[in-house]
Parts: C-alpha cells; structure tokens; sequence
C-alpha cells in the first residue's frame, strides 16, 4: 500500500565558517509520511537538495546521542522527533544552544568530553578482586539505586537546556554531575572522596541554579538535575564534617 | 582534576546569551520563581518591621497594624501573597530534585508524590496556624 | 601545501567501539610504555556497539557447559566455524564478562545478587549476560569510561581514516582526516588494529547505523587482504518496516511470538514447532535468526503477511506479557514502538520484518586476530575469525569485542615492541598520495553523478540480488549492477567543496568503500553454489553440500574489477557437519544422542 507524502518546510540554521560572518537561515521543503523524523528531512535535504548540510547522526534509535539539536527552540534528538508534529507550520532545526557551532548543526563537543576525562569517571572498586572470584554482589536494589543515571547517551541535551552552563561554560554541566553521581552511587565504587572535590567546587553543584530545564529534556529520563541537586546536601555535609574535624571527603 | 585549558577556547561560533530567559517559557518562568524569592525578603522584613514595633510598645504596635490595613498595603500582600504561593509551587515542585531516591516498601516513591507530600504538609500547617491564630486572639 | 602531520605510535587502532575500545585497554595494560592511538571517525559513544541490545554470552549456569556453548555455535554457523577458534571464544567469554563487571557494567541481576543470565535464540541453555535491553550500550560505556585511565592511549576522535601504510610487507599506520580542519595526519605504527565494524549499510533496509559502512574492511582488502564469507550476512527477523531499527531478540527470549495476518504462529509449518510449550529453547520464536527471515520470506510469498505503509511484516505480539513486564525488561522496545509507530506493545501486536543486521565476514584473520599482513590485526564483526560461521548467533557478537578485542590488543603490543621502526620517507610518500587521491573527490568539477543516488542504486541491488533467498541470475544482475556503480563512481560530483566538516565528502568515500565490499558480498555469494546458514538459495542449489563447499570463500581484490574469488579450508576438529535441527526435530535428535551414550 503507498501512501502519498505530504511537504512540510524545514528552516535550518547554516554556518560555514570562513563563509559566513554568524549563522543564517535557510529554508527547504521535503516530502514526509506519518513516521518520518526530522533526521530524515534533513537526510532528505542532504541527499537530494544541498550535500553540503552538515549534521552528526548515526544509530537512528536514539542511543548513541549524535543528533541533539535545537528543534524549534527546544533540544531534542532529532531522530526521536517527527515532522508529522510540526505539521502545516514549518519547523525550525538549529545547533544545540550553548555550545560553540563548528559548522551548520554540527556543535564542538570539546568542553565536553575534556571535562569527561577529568572527572574519574570510572569504577575504583573498594576491594581488589580477581578474575576468578567471579562478578561483585549486587543486589537488584542496588542496581536499582544508580541505574537511572548510568543511562545517560552523552548527547548534550542538557547542556543545551542550561542557561547556567550558557552564561558559565567552566559549570561542569547536568550530564557529567549526572555520571560522577552514578559512580558514586555504585555499591560497588569507592572513589566517593576523589569525586567530592569537584562536585563542592565552584564549578560543580554550586553553580547550578534549580532551573531544571535539563530534567524536562533528557530523552532517557536520567533527572541529571537530581543528581546536581541531592550533591549539593551532600557537598554541604562534607563541608560542614571537614570545620567539625571529622574525617571529611575532600582534600 | 579537570585538566585546564591549554589551547584557545575551542573553536566555533559562540551565540550570544543576551536575553536568554526569553526564548523559552520556561526560562520565562524560572526567572518570575527567582523574583518570588525577592517577595519572600520583602515580606520578611514587613514581619521583622511587625516585631520590632511589638518590641517598642503598643502605640508603636497600633501603627503598624494601621498601616498594614491600608488599601496599599493590602494591594500589596495580595501580590505578594500570589509570590509566595507561586514561590511555594515551584519550590515543591523542584523538591523531588533535591532528594535521594526513596523506596517505601520496595517500590520507588514518584517525584509527584512527594510534591503533592509538601503540599498536604504546607496547607495542614497553614491551616493550624490560622486555628491557633484565632484561638489566641484577645 | 602544508607540511604532513605525524604522530608516532606504537599500536594505532582504528575504529573505537567494543573490539576497539578493549584492544586499546589491552594493549595499555600489556605495556604502559607502547602509545595506543585510537582512532575514531566519530566520539567513541557513538559507535555502533551502543545500538546492540539483548546480550553477550558467557557460560554461568550449573548445568551449561563450554562444550555446549561451542555446538552450539557451530551448529548454528552450519559447520563453516574454525573450531578450534570457537574453543578458545567459549572458554574466554565468561572470564571477560567478569571483566566487564568489575570495569563497572551493570549487568542486570537476580535475586541473591549473582548475574542474570536469559535464553537467547539458538542456544540450548540460558547463557546470555544482560543489562536491561542496552547491552551493547552499556559495555560500551564501561569500556570507554575505563579506556580514560590509562595515559598512553592517545585518542584521535572524528578522524576518518582514508588509507593504511604499507612498507616492506608490513602495516605501518594509518592516514587519517581531521574532519573538524581537514587537515590530514600520518600515525605511524608498529601494529595496526582494524576494529571498525560491519558493512550492513550497503543493504536498502537495514538496523546499522550510518557510520557502518564496512571502511576498515575496504581498507584492508584494498591492501591485498582477503575478505572472507562475505556472502553471509545475517537478517534480524524482527525489525521495524522501513527504519529497519531493531526490535530485540530478547522480546522473544521473553516469551514474544511471531503470528501472520491470520493471528497463526507460521513458524510451527517450518520446522520449528511444535507451538507449545512456550517459551522453549531452540523451538518457533526461540530457533536461530536465518531460519526465521526465511520464514517470512516463504510466509510473504504466501500472502500470509500484513500490509504495512512500508512493506509486508508479520506481527511481533507481546501483549501476553504484561504492561509491568514489558517496562521492566523491555523499555527500548517499548519506547520505539511508540514514537514511531504510535503502537503500546501491552495493546497492539508490533509490525515486524526482517532486515539485515550483521555481517559475519569480514577481513581473514587466524585465532589470534592476525591478518595475512604483518603487523595488521582485526577484531570484531569487521573481522572473520572463524567463530560465527555461515549464521551467527545472537549475543555471540559482544562476546566476540571482548575477546578478541583482548586478543588484538596484545598481539599487536606484542608485534609494535619488537617491530623495526625508521625510514618515514617512504610511508610520507604513501600518505602523500592517498591524502592526493582523496583530495581529488573535493576538487573535481566536471562530474555527473549524485552521490544519493549511487549510493540508492547499491542498497537496492543489493536487497533484490543478495536478500535473504537468492537465485544465480538476480546476483549476477547485481555484480553487474555493482560494476557499473564503480565505473560511475568515479563520476561523483558533491555540492560541498569545502574541506572543515564536509561530511559529504566523508559519505563520499565510504560510498567507495561500501561498492567494493558490496562486490566481495555478491561474488562470494554467487559462487557459492549451495544453500548454507545466512546463504540460501532457490535455484537448484537449496541443499547443503559439504562435498564442494564445506569451505571458507575468500574474496581477493584485483584492481576496478570484479573480485577474484578462492576458498580456504575449514578447521574441524570436535563436531562434524550434522544437522541443523530445531524444534521437535532438535529436541529428537538431542534425545537420541542422549540415548547412544
């Protein structure tokens, strides 16, 4: 059975540096049917209207966090979101806010990815165990008690939802809060002391205002906003235990 | 440690922040919760103006009463009334985010539950409040 | 002209999903002292690794067995695995799961905190290791995340890499592209790891992502490396009509059935049943993935299908399992279903159809993922290391990233500490020319040809020809059809002559790559005159014949021709070729065999 597609317009905000002074609109048109996402329309342009649009995507499924971008004015994946929702109107797909365009949709993931590194952002486990005494205890409680936050894509959504971060880019950001709070919240990590420092910096929680914005646009629902805000109780804590002289987290 | 930043501030064209709150409305709404907050100083000292008059004697007390019941007053606390429940809305709506996650026998407690949790608390403790109000009256 | 960037290494890894990403660790851990380049044409995260769902293998259970585990997997790769590899595969999948478990994965648990194992399709006892249904997202993220411990590896992210460097009959590097500058770097190296994924969008509909071109395939082929199997390209049965997204296996490990439009569970009519009891083992929804697309296939050509506005599909119905369950184990499936198709799974039965998933070729390598190339290695479904046969089986595929990554990471260490290093001139000089060739694409003016529609052509000669019944005269259409693309191919014209962020050009040159491993594909496959696992055939050869082809297809490159076509012999050493049996018939022939001990 053929359905006949309908045309919606899409307006995309193009930068090519070297070429362009600051980013500029430019409209097209596209044939979509009922399940076609916007990734498609832009394949759609690329394929048959202009090959010299340029876009990061790859899985399709909204996994592997490629194509965070702002579609009218909200971040979202655009293979998560569909034409069918814009549908007469026309819908306007622009960079991910907040972050330095490089070119067209495409966003420099740079800052980012440093601050991924620096963030120990991998599992010290309590005790040494070897191979051979086999997997670590966990209950499916424990599981239960970072496996929200472990789901995290790295696609930047909610970097782009932060006005804290736009207004402060040296704010570690939602997302990476979000992953130094689901190692900390590991049964099986130890490393909770080293993280402490820069969750009570500066830049860490204390930064992050509750707008909360980045909860609302997280497609895989991780709440980083939650993991930015429970920290900050414990940030104080530990402060206050470290001018109480008790054995503190941080150094 | 982050490590610092060596090289120019990454490449790529920065966008203006300049009247970001506007462009979404839920920046829009953020910023009118961030101004509550300004109501709820604002009616702080209007109190602490209350006792310190308390504390001069009751001529000093009369006054303020008087001026609270001027029609410019009450104008006032009706807006700033409006902050505080505004104010009070957000604020239990964003409590969820401040908490640890909770299990009540074994099941994960919803972030609406406990919103919906602060406000059964605030309006019981209003209402006490008020009750106890009037039962003191002279 | 600005001068080559160099950068000296000593392991250089090309793509970095699982098998990247593990190999890197490895080789880091092996020797602090070697420096790993990773190099990656997109951030690590995005690999296609992320996408797979269901699981990865590991013997666990009281009564499962290594032994088990390995007929398993042979007789699911129809007898054209090189045993003695797959002895070695089974034997190290649990210790890398645990591997896996204390870098961090959360791997989904029972009760008593022990890991949860599932059954998965083709296999006789629940073996299969689990997060939820984001396996392969989860093992890639550990593995990333704990690949950031280690100072020598040295990651080049979104560098593409257009060419390896050959000297004196080793593998010396790797040129690769800066596609944020384009600009062009020369890693030179002792050992290079190719570990860059399949070659599944060379197919219309497909689950892969649109980096998985088959690049490190052409790469090497390109260099004189036979790619072997080609033809045997695995087709998920139960993908979403159109996207070709995946709809997991694990919704039938759960309980899930595959009914046509009479609401008839067809698959019993294919020597899979009987029905009941459900869920069973290796029985109906539970039998591996080939015998299931062909199922479809013959229940299409029956009428028996659903209509859908993207083609016939049969119905994946999971309503029995309960809106709880369904959320729990399954809510990637549920997610999708939604958005795309507005269908909640615990109302409505899914549309589902087969697409191609996974290709179980790739680059000739022996048991320790060393390519006939000195100093060129290989891991992961880019590679064919002899474990997955003529069919694979499901959640042997991220089983197979962490061995073999591990395997591949130290062999090359182990090559790079003793290689002779020097003498760059020669390597410059061979970067020089590739950076010139690919230059070339960029610069050219007088062409005629869109990229989109070469690259439509193909995916479509290539499901008509090479799908999942194949007659002699359709593949030999689309060998012709392949040569004809190559030949206009070199007529290609991009609107975007930049060279910072021109993904055009980048989906350019994986075009090139895509037609030469499309021709190893549809070669192969018309050579193979036989009905074998993924490679089945209607015209005459629908049997098995282990007289003339119980033996490995070798495809060689030979210049803008077609590809010279050998064969290689299979290793069998514990379990020869038997039968394929599922369902009654399976279960039969284990009862009998129980019996003759």
């Amino acid at each position: 059975m053929t359905v006949e597609p309908r045309h919606i317009e899409i307006e995309v905000l193009r930068y090519r540096p070297g070429t362009d002074a600051e980013p500029v609109w430019q409209s097209f048109r596209v044939p979509f049917l009922d399940d076609t996402s916007v990734l498609e329309g832009l394949q759609a342009i690329k394929d048959d209207q202009d090959g010299s649009l340029s876009f990061r995507w790859s899985c399709r499924m909204a996994i592997c966090g490629s194509c965070g971008m702002m579609i009218d004015g909200v971040p979202r994946l655009a293979c998560h979101t569909f034409l069918r929702e814009f549908f007469p109107g026309k819908v306007r797909v622009a960079p991910l806010d907040h972050l330095p365009i490089e070119r067209d949709l495409v966003v420099s993931a740079e800052d980012f990815v440093r601050k991924l590194e620096g963030i120990t952002p991998w599992l010290v486990p309590r005790e040494a165990r070897t191979l051979a005494q086999g997997e670590h205890l966990q209950t499916p409680r424990q599981l239960e008690q970072f496996r929200q936050y472990a789901g995290c894509i790295n696609c930047m959504l909610c970097y782009a939802a932060c006005p804290q971060y736009g207004l402060d880019p040296e704010f570690i950001g939602p997302g990476l809060m979000a992953l130094i709070h689901r190692y900390n919240e590991d049964s099986r990590d130890g490393a909770r002391a080293e993280r402490m420092e820069l969750i009570n910096a500066e830049q860490g929680v204390w930064s992050c205002t509750a707008v909360g914005y980045c909860s609302v646009v997280c497609p895989k629902h991780v709440d980083p906003a939650n993991a930015v805000n429970q920290n900050k109780v414990n940030g104080a804590l530990d402060w206050v235990k470290q001018r109480v002289g008790l054995k503190g987290a941080s150094k | 440690m982050i490590p610092p930043v060596e090289a120019p501030r990454g490449r790529g064209y920065r966008r203006p922040m300049a009247g970001w709150w506007r462009r979404n409305p839920y920046f829009f709404w953020y910023m009118v919760r961030e101004v509550t907050a300004v109501g709820v100083a604002v009616y702080a000292l209007v109190l602490l103006a209350g006792v310190v008059c308390l504390a001069r004697g009751e001529p000093a007390w009369n006054g303020w009463l008087a001026a609270m019941r001027s029609p410019v007053s009450i104008a006032l606390h009706l807006l700033l009334l409006a902050g505080m429940v505004c104010h009070a809305w957000s604020w239990f709506d964003i409590m969820p985010k401040t908490m640890p996650m909770l299990f009540v026998g074994g099941k994960r407690v919803e972030a609406s539950t406990i919103t919906r949790a602060g406000w059964v608390v605030a309006v019981v403790a209003a209402i006490a409040l008020y009750v106890v109000a009037r039962m003191l009256r002279p | 002209m600005l001068p080559l960037e160099t950068f000296k290494a000593d392991v250089a890894i090309v793509g970095a999903g699982g098998a990247g990403l593990r190999a890197a660790i490895a080789a880091a851990e092996l020797d602090p002292s070697l420096t790993v380049a990773l190099v990656s044409k997109v951030y690590p995260m995005r690999s296609h690794t992320v996408a797979a769902e269901g699981g990865s293998a590991g013997v666990v259970q009281a009564h499962d067995s290594l032994q088990q585990h390995f007929d398993d997997t042979v007789t699911g790769g129809d007898w054209l695995c090189e045993q003695d590899v797959v002895d070695y595969f089974v034997a190290q999948c649990t210790p890398e799961m645990i591997q896996l478990e204390h870098w961090g994965c959360p791997w989904s648990r029972k009760e008593d905190g022990h890991v949860n194992v599932r059954a998965f399709g083709g296999m006789k006892i629940e073996r299969t290791w689990f997060a939820a249904d984001k396996t392969g997202f989860h093992i890639l993220h550990t593995l990333f995340q704990t690949s950031l411990k280690y100072p020598s590896i040295r990651r080049f992210d979104e560098h593409f890499a257009v060419d390896l460097v050959v000297d004196e009959g080793r593998c010396r590097g790797v040129v690769a592209l800066d596609i944020a500058s384009g600009r062009f770097v020369l890693i030179e190296a002792g050992a290079v790891v190719i570990a860059t994924g399949g070659a599944g969008r060379v197919f219309r509909e497909n689950t892969n992502g649109g980096i998985v071109t088959g690049d490190g395939m052409s790469l090497a082929y390109r260099h004189g490396v036979p790619l072997r199997d080609m033809e045997f390209m695995q087709y998920h049965p139960t993908c979403m009509p159109g996207t070709g997204l995946l709809f997991t296996e694990a919704c039938r490990g759960e309980g899930g059935l595959l009914t046509n439009k009479d609401g008839y569970r067809y698959l019993q009519d294919y020597g899979l049943g009987p029905p009941d009891p459900w869920p069973r083992k290796k029985a109906m929804e539970l039998g591996p993935r080939d015998r299931l697309s062909q199922a479809f296939w013959h229940e299409d050509r029956k009428g028996r299908t659903v209509q859908t506005p993207h083609g016939s599909a049969v119905n994946l119905d999971l309503r029995h399992l309960g809106a709880k369950k369904l959320r729990e184990r399954l809510p990637l499936i549920c997610e999708l279903a939604e958005e795309f198709l507005g269908i909640d799974p615990a109302n409505s039965p899914i549309p589902v159809r087969p697409a191609v998933h996974y290709t179980m070729g790739g680059i000739l390598v022996d048991g320790r993922t060393a390519s006939p190339l000195p100093g060129l290695y290989a891991a992961g479904e880019c590679s064919s290391v002899g474990i997955h046969g003529a069919n694979r089986l499901g959640s042997n595929s991220l089983a197979e990233l962490s061995v073999f990554g591990r395997v591949a990471g130290e062999e090359a260490a182990r090559f790079a500490r003793t290689a002779r290093r020097g003498d760059n001139a020669a390597l410059a000089t061979q970067a020089g020319d590739a950076i010139a060739l690919a230059t070339a694409m960029v610069r050219r003016t007088d062409g005629t040809e869109r990229l989109a529609a070469l690259r439509r052509e193909m995916a479509q000669s290539m499901e008509d020809g090479c799908g999942i019944f194949r007659t002699g005269p359709e593949m030999q259409a689309t060998c012709d059809k392949l040569a004809e693309l190559r030949e206009r191919y070199a007529r290609v014209r991009l609107d975007d002559v930049s060279t910072a962020w021109n993904t055009e050009w980048l989906n350019a040159i994986e075009l090139g790559y895509q037609l030469e491993v499309a021709q190893a594909i549809a070669h192969s496959a018309l050579a193979r005159e036989e009905s074998r696992g993924a490679h089945q055939r209607l015209d005459g050869f629908t049997q098995r014949d282990d007289v003339r082809f119980l033996k490995h297809t070798l495809a060689h490159r030979d210049g803008a021709n077609a590809p010279k076509i050998g064969y290689g012999d299979v290793t069998i050493t514990r379990s020869p070729p038997g039968t394929r049996a599922y369902g009654a018939a399976g279960e039969h022939a284990e009862a009998a065999l129980g019996a003759a001990k």
